[in-house]
């Protein structure tokens, strides 16, 4: 593993039990990336393109092969472990936003700060902070019922880069926004990966896939570079 | 943000969730209340009803029963000896008998004629007229204080004349009638509400049965001192005249609990149990959907780092502000609902006026909160294995393909 590499899939496989016998999602896939990197997996639906995302996200574990994650094999940490990573060293956006809908724009962001362990005052500041960089600073009291989808998906690229992670993992971001709002989102992400985060995105989207500084495409849970 | 304050979102969010398991945990917790409250009420109310007479340790001959009481053999000579006692404060003398009144001019009326030694009546309360004790009474040959539905019945009230015919069961009374008066009207802590009762002294009861200076008492009532106790009191009494039975308030509830009451108990804890799974069942129902349609909230707050701890403390903060909630409203709903239900049963025949069967009592309150916390853990157990066990991939991918 080179040592810049924050995570590795070398040779995974991750096979599914299904009733109807056992499905092969990803077979023998390897992947880096890198500190700073940008990389784009593309590929139809039900190619494993999401299932490879969870495994470098360290919230599934492969059934063969290995994933590193600071140069740590994740299928040896505990799910306590595999947690506290996430929390502090990868930040999620979901295809579908997953906000809290109880909690304000700014409380969600909040939120996984105060997991952390972070001071009140601390939050607040790098609440105010993240949300006046996804340019909702104006929106911070409102719920996720009274924002759009663009505006939704922008608190939760704020909540993934509350405990300044090393790596943003996001799962078809723009999936459920229109083009103009996912290119609103595909800028922001490049504002993001242009202040050395590293980020590794599934999309169908073109206009995401093409800021990648890497491509990868994906076919029957094989990598096709 | 806290658990709680998440819990308490929740539950805002989910606004008809949230208000429809708090009313369902009122009106069960309201049941559980009234059940806890009837387990120990009628026994409470009893031993409350025992106390109040004044007395706390009572004497009978060794073959009576509760319903039927036989003279003691020289009681008048025992109450001089056991007013000797040191652990003694107070005696009092009692004998029932029935006996029938007339006004003039009135049919006869059957009545409990009670003699006693006792004029302190704490055994009544009294409502018009005058006490026996009193200077005006003492001066009548044959004073009577009467219970309410008697001097309903009669129509009358404090200074009526009206004779009156003691007859001893088994026997056919020839005795005269007395002339007596009415000085008071009264409530008798053991009469029912139906109960035609007149009380007199003893003197006055032991003339009127044709043994004037000479009837037995059938229960002796003693007063212990406060320092001696109604055990020791007990113990010296049943020294004194071995051949009797001594019973002190204690050992006559202990006694009831064992044969008269435990009906209660057994239907109430089988009640109360019942609206413990009730509540639990709702409970764990209402959070267990509600789970289901937040999985992959949850799978994306377990993605995101947040740990099994919190979402598992969320969660039994969420079913806590349900039943506690519910519980603290089950109280004063529970409290009405006994009043009326006690009304009902009070109705029932023979039953003392002042005996409840639902009686408060801080240890049911305090069952009712350990019982309503234990319901909380238990109920939200199952929704906490389910987010705990939750594969966070699978339900992330079920999210988005759903």
């Amino acid at each position: 593993m080179a040592p810049s590499a924050i995570v590795e899939a070398r040779d995974v496989s991750r096979i599914f039990p299904m009733a109807a016998g056992p499905v092969a999602a990803l077979r023998h896939v390897s992947l880096e990336v890198a500190a700073g990197e940008y990389v784009a997996i593309t590929g139809p639906s039900g190619c494993g393109k999401s299932t490879l995302l969870h495994l470098v996200g360290c919230v599934d574990t492969p059934t063969s092969g290995s994933v590193r994650f600071d140069q740590r094999d994740i299928a040896s940490l505990s799910e306590a472990e595999r947690s506290r990573v996430r929390l502090t060293r990868i930040g999620f956006v979901f295809q579908r936003f997953f906000l809290l809908p109880m909690l304000t724009a700014a409380e969600n962001v909040e939120l996984p700060q105060a997991e952390a362990g972070a001071g009140k005052a601390v939050r607040r500041e790098r609440t105010r902070e993240l949300l006046a960089y996804v340019g909702l600073e104006n929106r911070a009291d409102h719920l996720p019922s009274q924002l759009s989808g663009g505006e939704m998906q922008r608190v939760a690229i704020a909540r993934a880069l509350a405990n300044r992670p090393v790596l943003l993992v996001a799962d078809e971001p723009t999936g459920e926004l229109d083009e103009d709002t996912g290119e609103h989102i595909a800028n922001l992400f490049d504002r993001v990966h242009a202040n050395g985060t590293a980020i590794l995105v599934v999309t169908h989207n073109p206009v995401v896939a093409a800021r990648a500084s890497r491509r990868v495409a994906m076919k029957s849970g094989r990598l096709v570079e | 943000m806290t658990s709680l304050a998440l819990a308490w979102r929740t539950a805002q969010r989910y606004r008809a969730r949230t208000v429809l398991a708090i009313i369902g945990v009122a009106v069960i917790g309201a049941l559980l209340f009234d059940m806890l409250m009837l387990s120990r009420g009628l026994l409470l109310s009893f031993a409350d009803l025992l106390s109040s007479a004044g007395f706390d340790v009572r004497v009978v001959g060794s073959l009576s029963v509760p319903s039927l009481r036989l003279p003691i053999t020289g009681s008048t000579s025992l109450a001089d000896d056991i007013r000797r006692l040191p652990e003694v404060e107070r005696v009092a003398l009692i004998r029932l008998e029935s006996a029938t009144v007339r006004i003039a001019g009135g049919p006869l009326r059957n009545i409990t004629l009670v003699g006693t030694t006792d004029v302190g009546e704490d055994a009544w309360t009294l409502v018009k007229g005058v006490n026996l004790k009193s200077a005006g009474a003492q001066a009548d040959r044959c004073a009577l204080v009467i219970a309410q539905p008697l001097a309903s019945a009669l129509a009358i009230g404090p200074d009526a004349r009206l004779t009156l015919n003691a007859r001893p069961p088994g026997v056919v009374s020839v005795l005269p009638p007395m002339d007596c008066r009415v000085v008071g009207i009264a409530e008798f802590a053991f009469a029912s509400t139906d109960d035609e009762t007149a009380a007199t002294t003893m003197d006055a009861f032991q003339e009127a049965i044709g043994q004037p200076g000479a009837a037995d008492a059938d229960l002796v009532l003693v007063a212990s001192r406060q320092e001696a106790g109604p055990t020791a009191t007990a113990q010296a009494i049943a020294k004194l005249r071995p051949d009797l039975r001594v019973f002190s308030n204690e050992d006559v509830v202990a006694q009831f609990n064992r044969n008269g009451f435990a009906y209660f108990q057994q239907i109430s804890f089988v009640l109360s149990s019942l609206t413990m799974v009730f509540a639990f069942l709702l409970v764990a129902t209402l959070l267990t959907v509600s789970i289901n349609q937040r999985l992959g909230e949850i799978a994306a707050l377990r993605a995101l780092g947040i740990g099994r701890g919190r979402i598992a403390a969320m969660l039994l903060w969420e079913s806590a502000l349900l039943v506690g909630t519910g519980g603290l409203l089950a109280l004063p709903l529970g409290a009405a609902l006994s009043v009326g239900l006690d009304r009902i049963l009070r109705q029932m025949p023979g039953l003392p006026e002042r005996l409840h069967f639902f009686v408060f009592e801080p240890r049911a309150l305090v069952i009712h909160i350990v019982l309503l916390l234990f319901t909380a853990v238990a109920a939200a157990a199952y929704p906490i294995w389910l987010t705990a066990r939750l594969p966070i991939a699978a339900t992330l991918r079920r999210e988005v393909v759903g």
